[in-house]
């Protein structure tokens, strides 16, 4: 009930934008900008470029608010411009050009830690399971990277992926099946 | 309950009780089958290994001028000409594939046309050298031509007269 409210809410809000007032557009974006823009880090796996995409898809709500519709989630329609923008941007080569070095990784590590602090060996760990898992998921095609993301971290239900994605909810089942299974190939030595 | 492997949704079931988005009935139903069942068990296990060494990537916090950048964007946008912010919405659609690709269709049909339109009367009136296979046509045609005129010619004479015929008619 607690998440079919706050889906009207979102609803709600974006109407109110269309209307002119921007500072539910500021709500909106206080309650979405977190998963976008992680959704984006893990997408292109690079920080600097998912800020700015992030930015992108929220410029494009913006843009689009006189015409909006509630005919979808909310956050059905931001994943799919996110979606929409990290493939483009994937697709582009963009990539190779902006691919952090292995230090981001480390660099991410030190901001997750948590207050007590890890050991070094702890943190060199830490660091080359990072490592294992952020390349693992770079290997996998895009759309099953898209697809895993979006159900693994961002707790979308298989049609909200599917409307992100475009395509129809067996072809994300079988995306997300064929996903964790190499995943599960891959990383099955750090268990 | 039937082994996760022998079911038809089974891999669905392992995904759903693994990310926690299984309804309660069906998490009991499985929970009693694993314990008796080694083969789903460690499926189970495997996915469950899989989703907790998946959460070891943790996304770094959001820089805390994301939102003044934004806004600094949209006053940019804002305060660009007209025509400006309606080519974006244009090219730079919220809805992904939702209307360009329609109108780079129609787009594309348009200058196709326009371009046949344009480059019929040209080659009316600026003939060219034809090519190979044009040439080959032609001369097809032209050899049927001559072999039809050829016949109709044959049609036209008179056919030789008959040797006696022609000792008849000629007393030399």
């Amino acid at each position: 009930m607690e998440a079919i409210a706050a889906l009207e809410r979102d609803a709600e809000l974006m109407l109110r934008v269309r209307a002119g007032d921007d500072t539910s557009f500021g709500v909106l974006l206080d309650r979405h900008r977190a998963p976008v823009v992680h959704f984006l880090y893990r997408m292109v796996q690079n920080d600097a470029v998912s800020e700015e995409l992030a930015q992108e898809v929220f410029l494009r709500v913006y843009r689009s608010r006189a015409t909006y519709e509630p005919t979808a989630k909310f956050t059905t329609w931001l994943f799919r411009i996110a979606t929409h923008l990290a493939l483009n941007w994937i697709r582009d080569g963009k990539k190779e050009k902006g691919q952090e070095s292995l230090n981001d990784a480390v660099e991410g590590m030190e901001r997750q830690v948590p207050d007590r602090q890890p050991t070094v060996e702890q943190e060199m760990l830490y660091a080359v399971k990072l490592k294992e898992v952020r390349e693992a998921i770079g290997m996998l095609p895009e759309k099953q990277r898209a697809a895993v993301m979006m159900h693994k971290y961002e707790e979308l239900d298989y049609s909200q992926i599917a409307r992100a994605l475009g395509c129809s909810e067996s072809a994300v089942k079988s995306l997300l099946f064929r996903a964790y299974e190499a995943l599960r190939v891959r990383l099955r030595h750090m268990a | 309950m039937d082994c996760l492997r022998n079911a038809k949704s089974g891999a669905e079931t392992l995904l759903d009780y693994c990310s926690g988005a299984l309804e309660p009935a069906r998490v009991a139903e499985l929970e009693r089958h694993i314990k008796v069942c080694a083969e789903c068990r460690s499926a189970v296990e495997a996915q469950r290994e899989l989703w907790e060494t998946l959460d070891h990537w943790k996304a770094p916090a959001v820089s805390a001028d994301f939102n003044a950048r934004l806004y600094a964007r949209i006053a940019r946008e804002n305060e660009a000409p007209a025509w400006r912010r309606w080519v974006r919405r244009l090219t730079q659609p919220a809805a992904p594939y939702a209307l360009w690709k329609p109108a780079a269709a129609a787009l594309v049909c348009t200058v196709l046309a326009v371009g046949f339109l344009v480059e019929m009367p040209a080659e009316r009136h600026a003939p060219h050298a034809p090519s190979a296979s044009a040439q080959i046509e032609t001369e097809q045609v032209d050899i049927e031509q001559v072999a039809n005129a050829l016949e109709e010619l044959d049609l036209l004479t008179p056919p030789a007269p008959s040797k006696a015929t022609t000792t008849s008619a000629n007393p030399m």
